[in-house]
Parts: C-alpha cells; sequence; structure tokens
C-alpha cells in the first residue's frame, strides 16, 4: 500500500522545488567535470608530447637554445659606424698623430731637463699606433659583418625564390634547378665555417686594438696631467687629443656579444662526434646518436609547446622507432638529402598536416624547425615522435638556429647509471642532459599553476553552492514547518523526521550528482570527438578516480551543511508553537 | 483508562509563574465523550497537552492504562501519541502535495489493506468518497477539516483529542464533524476529547468539565 511519506512521493509531488536545485548543483559538477578533466587533457597530452624522453635522454648544447646571428650582428655594425667615426677623428690630421709631432718638436734641451716628456711622447705614440691599427681593422671587420648579413638574407631570399617557384606549376623546373645549383655554388664558394671564422678573427683583433687604444689614450692623459701638476718652469702641456670613450666603451660590449655568438655557433658542434663515440662506450647504452634537432609548435591545450623532432641519420631513424615500437602507418621515412619529415599522427592531427603536408617555420612562425619540410611518412605507436634527417640539418643551413646534440638511449633499468655517465662526460662543456625526470618536472610545475586555480575554483563552488543550497533548504523548510508540526505532534519521533529529511536532501544531491557527472561525460565526449581527438591531444573521459575525487565533495557538501542547517531547527522544533499558531 | 491525579502545568515568565493548569484529576473511560469547555486562556488546551502527553506536567500524576507518564520516556510517550491517540486541531495541518487519501494515510500506523479500507470506509462517511484524489487546496476548509478528522481516526486510537475542532467551521459543517466523532466512539468503543469554548459542541457528552483560571469548576 501507498505511503504517504516515502521519497518517491516527496520528489514526484515537490518537483518544481526540487528539480530548480538539482538543476543548479547539476551545473556546478558539469563544471568542475569538464575543467578538471580538461586540466587532466592538458597534462596528459603534455606528458604524450614529450613522451620519448620516457626513454631516452637528449643531450644538448646550452648556449644555442636561444641563440641568434641576425641581432649581434645588427649592433655591432651599427656601434662600429660611430666608432669608425671616433678612431677617423682620432686618428686623422688634428688627432693623435698631430699632438705626437707636436710633443716631439719641443725643444731637446727642455726634454733633457723633464724626462716625463719622454713617457709622454711614448704613451702618444702607442695611441697613435693602436688607433691605427684600430681604423685598419674596422674596414675588413665592417666589410665581413655586411657580408655575413647579406650571406645570411641571401640565403633566406634564394630558400622563398625557391618555395614560390616550388609551388607554382608553371615555372619551368630548370630554373628552380638553377636556383638550387646557385645557391649550392654560393655556399661553396664562400663556406660559413671560413666566413664566421675570419669574422671571429677580425672581431678578436679590433678588441685587442681597442684595448690598447683605450689603455694608452689613459697613459698619456695621465703623463699630461702630472706634468703640469709638477709646475715645471714650463708652459703648460696641452693633454691629448678627446677619446672616443663612450662609444669604445659601447662598441667593445657588441664586440664581446658578437665574438660570444660566434663561440657559440662553433664550439658544440666539434664535441659532437666525440660525445657520441663516448657515449656509446657507456655501461647499459643502448645506442647513441648525433642529433641534429629542431622543434614544431604544437597547442597543448594549456597553451603551445615545442615538440622535439629528432634529426638523426637513416640507422637512427630505424633505431628510435625500434626503441618506442613505432612504426610506418603510412608513407615513408625522411630521405637524408631532402627536407622531409615524418610525424606521429597525433602530431600530424595537431599540425593539421598528412603525407604530402608542409610544416616548418615558413608556415608557422613559431616553428623552429627552419623553411618547409615535406611530411612524407605518419608513424603510429605508443611514443609521439617527429624525424627529420640529420644530414639535411646539418649540411643545408648557414645561419638559421642549428642545434646539434646526441640521443642516447639507456637499455631499461640503467637510466640513472647512463644518465650520471653523460653528466660526468658533458661536465665543463657547454652541454646540458634532457630526460623524463627533468621534462616531468618541468609539465608539472606549468600545471601546477593551473591546478592550484581549479582546486581553488572547485572549493568556491564547493561553498558558495553550500550557502545557496543551504538557504534553499532552509526556505523549503520554513514552508513545510506546519508538515513537520503535524507529525511530531501526533507521534512521529523527531529522528525519524530528520532522517526523512536527510533522505530527501541526499536523495537531491546524488540525482544532481549523478545528472552533472551524466551531462559533464556527455558534453567532455562530444568535445573529445569533435575537438581534442582531432587536434592530437588526449583526454580519458572515463577518468573515474579523477570524476570522483573532484566532484563527490560537492553534494557532500552540499548535504552536510543543508542537513545540518535543518536538523539543527527540527531538533529545536516545538510542535505545539505550531500547532496553536493561528495563521 | 486515562487517568489524571492532581495535576497542574506551570508557564515561567521571567520570574512569574503563570499556573495554566492547577490540580486538576479527573479520568477517561473507553467510549466516553468528555468535553472540555471554558473561555479563551482557561487552560483547556494546556489540558489537553497533559492529558495527551504532548506537554510533561508540572506536578500530579498522569497514567494511561496504568502506565505512569512519569515513567516513559520520550520516546515512549511519542510512541504512545502515535499508536493509541488520536489528534484533531483548529487547523487541519494537512500536507498539501499529498492527496486527501494519502493525508488520511499520514495517521496509520500500519499500512495495510484494512487500514486502506477503514480510510475509503471513514471518508465514505464524512462525505469525502469522491474526494480522494484531490489536494488539500482543491477542497473547502470545511472539507479539509474532516480529512484531518479522518487522519485522526484511521488507526482506530483508544481516545481522540480534539482541540477546538469546530473553531474555524460553520455550524452546520462542525456539527458533522462532532457527528464523525460520535460515531466513532459508537463503532469503535474509543473515547473522545474534545475541548472547545462552544457548548454546542459538546451535545451527548457523558462529561462536560468546565475551565477557569485552569482550575476545573
Amino acid at each position: 500500500m501507498v505511503n504517504p511519506l516515502s521519497l518517491r512521493h516527496f520528489y514526484l509531488r515537490n518537483k518544481r522545488k526540487v528539480i530548480p536545485v538539482i538543476g543548479i548543483l547539476a551545473l556546478a559538477i558539469v563544471g568542475v567535470v569538464v575543467t578538471d578533466s580538461l586540466l587532466a587533457s592538458a597534462r596528459q597530452t603534455a606528458y604524450a608530447t614529450f613522451s620519448s624522453y620516457q626513454k631516452l635522454i637528449l643531450v644538448a648544447p646550452r648556449a644555442t637554445r636561444d641563440q641568434d646571428l641576425a641581432n649581434p650582428l645588427q649592433q655591432s655594425l651599427a656601434q662600429l659606424k660611430e666608432v669608425q667615426a671616433g678612431v677617423d677623428a682620432l686618428a686623422g690630421d688634428q688627432g693623435i698623430s698631430a699632438y705626437y709631432a707636436s710633443l716631439s718638436a719641443l725643444p731637446l734641451e727642455l726634454r733633457a731637463r723633464v724626462p716625463a716628456l719622454d713617457q709622454l711622447q711614448r704613451d702618444a705614440g702607442n695611441s697613435r699606433y693602436y688607433a691605427a691599427r684600430l681604423r685598419g681593422d674596422l674596414t675588413p671587420l665592417a666589410q665581413l659583418i655586411t657580408r655575413v648579413q647579406r650571406l645570411q638574407a641571401e640565403e633566406q631570399a634564394f630558400s622563398r625564390l625557391a618555395d614560390r617557384l616550388a609551388q607554382n606549376p608553371r615555372d619551368p623546373a630548370a630554373l628552380i634547378s638553377y636556383l638550387q645549383n646557385h645557391q649550392t655554388w654560393l655556399r661553396s664558394l664562400l663556406p660559413d665555417i671560413s666566413q664566421l671564422g675570419q669574422l671571429q678573427a677580425a672581431v678578436t683583433n679590433a678588441s685587442a686594438d681597442l684595448q690598447g687604444l683605450q689603455r694608452s689614450l689613459e697613459a698619456a692623459n695621465r703623463d699630461a696631467a702630472s706634468l703640469n701638476a709638477r709646475s715645471f718652469s714650463l708652459p703648460p702641456i696641452p693633454p691629448p687629443p678627446p677619446s672616443p670613450e663612450a662609444q669604445l666603451r659601447q662598441f667593445q660590449a657588441s664586440l664581446d656579444r658578437l665574438g660570444q655568438t660566434l663561440s657559440s655557433f662553433e664550439a658544440p658542434q666539434a664535441d659532437i662526434d666525440k660525445l657520441v663515440a663516448a657515449s656509446r662506450q657507456i655501461a647499459g647504452t643502448d645506442f647513441a646518436q648525433a642529433d641534429a634537432y629542431s622543434n614544431l609548435n604544437v597547442n597543448m591545450l594549456a597553451g603551445n609547446a615545442q615538440f622535439d623532432l629528432y634529426g638523426v641519420s637513416g640507422s637512427g631513424m630505424q633505431q628510435l622507432l625500434g626503441l618506442y615500437g613505432d612504426r610506418l602507418k603510412a608513407g615513408r621515412l625522411p630521405r637524408q638529402t631532402a627536407s622531409e619529415i615524418a610525424l606521429s599522427e597525433e602530431v600530424a592531427r595537431s599540425k593539421g598536416v598528412g603525407i604530402g603536408g608542409q610544416v616548418g617555420n615558413s608556415f608557422d612562425e613559431l616553428d623552429r624547425l627552419p623553411d618547409a619540410f615535406t611530411v612524407v611518412g605518419i608513424l603510429e605507436g605508443p611514443a609521439r615522435v617527429g624525424l627529420i634527417p640529420f644530414d639535411y640539418m646539418t649540411q643545408h643551413y648557414l645561419f638559421e638556429r642549428r642545434y646539434e646534440g646526441l640521443v642516447v638511449a639507456p637499455l631499461a633499468g640503467h637510466e640513472l647509471q647512463v644518465h650520471q655517465a653523460l653528466e660526468q662526460l658533458v661536465a665543463g662543456k657547454p652541454f646540458r642532459l634532457f630526460d623524463w625526470p627533468y621534462i616531468k618536472a618541468k609539465i608539472d610545475s606549468l600545471i601546477q599553476n593551473l591546478d592550484t586555480i581549479n582546486r581553488f575554483l572547485i572549493l568556491l563552488v564547493t561553498i558558495v553552492l553550500s550557502l545557496v543550497v543551504g538557504l534553499l533548504n532552509n526556505l523549503f523548510f520554513k514552508q513545510r514547518m506546519n508538515e513537520f508540526g503535524l507529525l511530531a505532534a501526533i507521534g512521529y519521533a523527531r529522528w525519524r523526521l530528520i532522517g526523512r529529511v536527510a533522505w530527501e536532501s541526499l536523495g537531491v544531491t546524488l540525482a544532481a550528482w549523478v545528472v552533472g557527472l551524466g551531462l559533464g561525460i556527455g558534453i567532455l565526449s562530444w568535445f573529445n570527438q569533435s575537438f581534442i581527438v582531432p587536434h592530437g591531444l588526449l583526454m580519458n573521459v572515463f577518468d573515474w578516480g579523477l570524476l570522483l575525487s573532484h566532484t563527490l565533495p560537492i553534494p557532500l557538501m552540499v548535504f552536510i551543511f543543508g542537513m545540518g542547517t535543518v536538523a539543527w531547527q527540527l531538533l529545536r522544533l516545538d510542535p505545539i508553537s505550531i500547532i496553536e499558531r493561528r495563521d | 483508562m486515562l487517568t489524571a491525579e492532581s495535576v497542574g502545568l506551570d508557564y515561567r515568565n521571567g520570574g512569574s509563574v503563570n499556573r495554566a493548569v492547577d490540580g486538576v484529576s479527573l479520568s477517561i473511560d473507553p467510549g466516553s465523550f468528555l468535553g472540555v469547555i471554558g473561555p479563551s486562556g482557561s487552560g483547556k488546551s494546556s489540558l489537553m497537552y497533559l492529558l495527551s502527553g504532548m506537554k510533561r506536567p508540572s506536578r500530579g500524576r498522569l497514567a494511561f492504562e496504568a502506565r505512569d507518564y512519569a515513567a516513559m520516556q520520550a520516546a515512549e510517550l511519542m510512541r504512545l501519541r502515535r499508536r493509541r491517540f488520536g489528534f484533531v486541531f483548529q487547523q487541519h495541518f494537512l500536507i498539501n502535495y499529498l492527496s486527501v487519501f494519502e493525508n488520511v494515510l499520514v495517521g496509520a500506523v500500519r499500512r495495510d489493506h484494512a487500514t486502506a479500507a477503514r480510510a475509503h470506509q471513514l471518508l465514505g462517511q464524512v462525505g469525502l468518497a469522491d474526494e480522494l484524489h484531490k489536494r488539500p487546496f482543491q477542497l473547502s476548509i470545511g472539507e479539509r477539516q474532516r480529512v484531518a478528522v479522518v487522519r485522526a481516526l484511521v488507526h482506530l486510537p483508544a481516545i481522540v483529542f480534539a482541540d477546538e475542532p469546530t473553531a474555524s467551521l460553520d455550524q452546520a459543517t462542525g456539527r458533522q464533524v462532532v457527528e464523525v466523532l460520535g460515531h466513532f466512539r459508537q463503532q469503535t468503543g474509543g473515547a473522545v476529547v474534545v475541548v472547545t469554548h462552544d457548548p454546542d459542541m459538546l451535545t451527548g457528552a457523558d462529561q462536560i468539565l468546565h475551565m477557569r483560571d485552569g482550575r476545573l469548576n
């Protein structure tokens, strides 16, 4: 027979009051489910994007990460023009030479009486010497900087021209071939190493002469001041012509920067082969390969990141695929002599490319991979990998950012041992190690801030909802005061009434939780299919551990708070005061 | 069945003590109809609260079927009210989201077919056989009060306490309510205690107690 005080009766007969509460709670739970899962997705995607580090260690040069030759070149050239004008004035007819001549013309009798004049003359002579040398240094230095700049610009121009012609089928292939040959010819005629080497030597010379000039000018100034202070019965000795000191200092700093950049361009490259050979000797190493790596910009939901591309030899590509258990899903592996790339299918989706598509700096200015690389292979398997040819990366580019390091794959169980051996190997060298613990820590620290914000929001939502639903519960309770008063008066036990309200509240909050969770999962499933998967991102829609741990506190807190206030009122309920009311 | 010996109930208001009920002794026998009449504030409702166990007396002794109220825990008194007593108040206190039939079952101790049949029968007696599925807001005030009376009778209580049951009703409707209570008394042998200020409502009472200032005259 029907129980009029059953929960079913209560819910069915109070739909208008119960459904809004369920709706508010469910929406909040949907919000938590979605934000939580998106955050988890960001973390999972980041882990997956850099999953290749789980089985290898990248040994990369420290300095080349952010180096760029263009700026130091331009800054040095700009400073050089000002210094050139200053040094021209100093070394010119009215400058240090005229001063030296005036000292030489002093009478011998006077020079014999004041030997310090000889020192002043020697220092002025040194200044004249260094000014002349520096003047001589500056002209070829300016020419070299300009030539290197032109080389850089020429190569970029050739690359752009070749790309445009390749894209336009009406252009004769011979022209493209000619331009490519011309580029190769230009490179063979003016080897970049040679240019860079000459520039390096010119910078070193200019730096040394600059310091010599500054030292000698300072000495001459000191000499002149000292002579005048001694109060010989001499006419005052004029000071040496003014030194372009400020420009010289700025120029010195600019040359230092250029010198450092040139050094860092060359220094790591020389050690790579030795490092590869030494790494192969480390016990527990599976393989080691030179790696002319680069990067592609990929979206990770919580922001962009640089996906590592391994620039390895043909055998290296096979070794890497074997290491991860990845395989070619479509196409082939890149040739060593061509600007080709093979990408994991998720990364290809993320970049919106398939076989025949192109990636690189020409298409996405955030890609560190220079120019345009054609996708020739799509990879599938547990790890996300991008492969580019070592030979092409090391031989084709003069001035684009070149990163050359090595990848070392430790055998399972030997990761720490190999890591420590590599640390010793690169100690004192401009290299550093990138491995999974380091990468994971970086990802975690990036996600941590978002995680903190998310937790704070969940807490805020829980507190606000508890207050709101608690208030609604109380309003609802006031409306039902007659009901509870009657039941208490005719003999329903107080704890039975509290239990009834508790079941009612629990039912509402649990229903809201189930509805919210269901809606949230539905929205996430749709979002996963329509956005996450097509963009190569990762999302575990049914991460029950996460879903339960982050959503259950909401209905529980709401229940405890809402129920607590109502139970407190029920315990204080005086049925007589209610049945005696005359409203 | 129910005896009261020199019971009293005090209300404390600051330093002063208001003796709402003072030295009342009475006895209620099975099948009897006891009327308590008196002006407003005379203590008749308070007396009903004492007799029904809704309030503990400040002094004196109350016993139902020889069981002393003072020896009963609060839960036992609750059970007594729930199982052996029925209540009709001045207001109907029907639950708005329940139907007429469901409101009657709120008073039922057992929800079985016999109880359902009795509910139907009682509702028929008060002329509400066709209103079973209506909600309280769809009924007139008199109909609501009749439902409240049926709710008090559906579990066949030993005593029905009715506190001003006809105060909000017109004369004719009030008479109907009293008749229903009279039928109950005759058919089940249950006692009826009616607290009122209207002497017309006590026609046929076995005993009428007049109260003034908490005392029986």
